[in-house]
């Protein structure tokens, strides 16, 4: 099987040659090709020694998707790959979703398996809001993305031979670049996690939250709407399947309602405890402990507890 | 200024149904507007309000039993009308179910191509039921024309888009020239809830039904196959901490987690 491989930027080609060995280990005999963008060959060659039989760079200081599918599309009539492969990054998903397009093929977005038998694969992919497994048979040639950040890099080997491509121009002009704020907290790596949702009346409530943390040792995540609507805590805090998945020893769910997209992402957690007013609300089908409650007068009650247990 | 703007019925994963082994049964879940769907309809319609100019709905069913889902698919449509859209059109066809990213951009775009033209086609950036992300990409290429995804902004003047694409790391605002395909995020706008009288009146817009024939569409066979679809098993101890006050129920809970070896 011939597998092209797409990165949008090179630093995402070990991951990608990563995700190669694994097919390579179920599926026997892949032989790899390899796309990539970057600002100079000599930057691009850093990354393109993962046995890759061949690397086609375009030389850009950016790029924009249409670009990036047109100069894919024209190696795929030269090379004739079954498969494309991009990493599930959203430029990453556009891009090859181009591809998929222009090229008339199936394509699997961030899938989380891959299946190989006889010549034929079958790719694994999280629906229902994270909630479901589909395993889908695609027919080839077909396209896919990985997990950003999923599959560790290989041991790196001599470096293939490298071709440089044109970019074709893009339909879309840049105006302006706003980089978002980070907040610093690495909800992945807490051992205990306090999410906060829409419960929450106003931003300076979730000093409660805060508090709470603190005394645990934890660090505090919320919902969607918490960071992406109203701004309270920066992206990284934010939990589910377009945001962080996180495995914790404990999460505390607190005004959060249990959407499937936000509790798919912390299954992996060791005990879910959740702070709800309405007795009825989905988070309490995913919790170890549930606590129908207001958490404006559950949480000062509950934190001084805490302060008294871990106190004495 | 026409807009066109593309809505799934999906199906909706706070509805999932399972049988005893855990394999999903699809066709027991019911089909709901897919939420990101109707940022689109929010944002044609307020495109509309602002510069004059018509919003057609386009919707491919894409799950069946076909008998039982127009019904759903229609209302899904309904509720477009209901926000404000003018007009709707709804593809059924066995051929089409289920559907797959690549078959239902091919025939959506031929949807477009047999009502007209548009200046603007508006869709959600990933459905609520397969999360693909891929079918404003998809149907940039097969309508030939520019595509933009993932924005939480649109500003349109000239002939023009204005886009700020909502991306990992950053904003990042593009200009476009129209006729462009644009996804949105969730957060471009609130959607709103249309009225009781909006909803009856809803009934009295077109909404019109296609075949592929109508709209001269071969899919192609087999190109995905679902060979499974199945629930992640959730096992928790499902325990409500109960007592007569806050003070019992904190004290309780604290207990718990220090029982579960949490707090030391
Ligand atoms: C494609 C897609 C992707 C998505 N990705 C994500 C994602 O990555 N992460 C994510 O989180 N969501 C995601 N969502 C959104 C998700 O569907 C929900 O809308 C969201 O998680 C709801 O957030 P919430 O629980 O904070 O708010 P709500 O659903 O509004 O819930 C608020 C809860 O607070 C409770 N409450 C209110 N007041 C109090 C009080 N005083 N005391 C105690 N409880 C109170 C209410 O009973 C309610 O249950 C996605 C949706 C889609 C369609």
């Amino acid at each position: 099987m011939k597998v092209l491989l797409v990165a949008e930027k090179p630093g995402l080609l070990p991951e990608l040659a990563g995700f190669l060995k694994d097919l390579g280990s179920k599926l026997g005999g892949v032989e790899a090709i390899a796309f990539t963008a970057a600002p100079s060959l000599d930057e691009a060659k850093k990354f393109t020694t993962y046995g890759f039989a061949k690397s086609y760079v375009a030389v850009a200081e950016q790029a924009f998707p249409d670009q990036l599918a047109k100069a894919v599309v024209e190696i795929i009539d030269k090379e004739g790959p079954d498969l494309v492969v991009g990493v599930a990054t959203k430029m990453g998903n556009e891009v090859v979703a181009r591809i998929a397009g222009a090229k008339g093929m199936p394509m699997f977005t961030e899938i989380v398996d891959v299946e190989a038998g006889d010549g034929a694969v079958l790719f694994h992919r999280a629906v229902l809001g994270g909630r479901a497994i589909s395993v889908l048979k695609p027919a080839l040639p077909a396209a896919a993305t990985i997990p950003a950040r999923k599959y560790e890099a290989p041991q790196p080997g001599e470096p293939g031979e490298v071709v440089e491509v044109k970019l074709p121009p893009s339909a879309l002009s840049l105006v302006k670049v706003e980089k978002k704020e980070k907040g610093g907290i690495n909800i992945e790596e807490a051992e205990i996690v306090v999410g906060v949702g829409r419960g929450f009346r106003k931003k300076e409530d979730l000093a409660m939250a805060e508090e709470l943390a603190n005394l645990l040792g934890g660090a505090v995540g919320c919902s969607r709407p918490i960071a992406a609507d109203y701004h309270w805590l920066p992206e990284d805090a934010w939990i589910g399947i377009s945001g962080k998945k996180i495995r914790p020893k404990l999460y505390i769910a607190i005004g959060i309602s249990g959407a499937p997209q936000h509790m798919s992402a912390v299954m992996d957690a060791k005990v879910i405890v959740a702070v709800n007013k309405d007795k009825n609300a989905p988070v309490f089908q995913y919790t170890d402990y549930g606590v129908v409650a207001d958490l404006y007068q559950f949480l000062p009650v509950f934190i001084q507890k805490l302060k008294e247990k871990l106190g004495g | 200024m026409n807009v066109a703007v593309f809505v799934k019925a999906s199906l909706d994963p706070n509805m999932l149904r399972v049988d005893s082994s855990g394999k999903i049964l699809v066709e027991d879940i019911p089909l709901a507007i897919s939420e990101y769907d109707r940022n689109a309809v929010e944002e044609a319609i307020r495109i509309k309000e602002k510069h004059g100019g018509k919003v057609v709905a386009f919707s491919v069913l894409t799950w069946g039993p076909l008998q039982k889902r127009v019904r759903e698919a229609e209302q899904v449509l309904r509720e477009a009308l209901a926000m404000g859209a003018d007009e709707a059109y709804l593809l059924v066809d066995e051929a089409l179910i289920p559907g797959n990213p690549y078959t239902t951009a091919e025939a959506l775009a031929a949807m477009v191509r047999k009502v007209g033209q548009f200046d603007l086609y508006l869709t959600g950036e990933g459905s609520m039921d397969t999360l693909s992300f891929q079918v404003a990409a998809r149907l940039g290429e097969a309508l030939g024309i520019p595509a933009v995804s993932y924005a939480r902004a649109i500003e349109v003047a000239d002939g023009k888009a204005r886009v700020t694409r909502d991306l990992e790391e950053h904003l990042e605002t593009v200009e476009v020239s129209l006729p462009a395909v644009i996804s949105v995020t969730g957060e471009i706008n609130k959607p709103r809830l249309p009225t009781l009288l909006q909803i009856r009146r809803a009934f009295a817009k077109p909404l019109n039904k296609l075949s592929l024939a109508d709209v001269g569409y071969t899919p192609p066979s087999g190109v995905v196959e679902i060979r499974d679809l199945k629930l992640l098993a959730v096992s928790r101890k499902n325990i409500m901490v109960e007592g007569s006050s806050l003070e019992e129920i904190a004290s309780k809970l604290v207990d718990l987690l220090v029982k579960e070896g949490i707090v030391k």
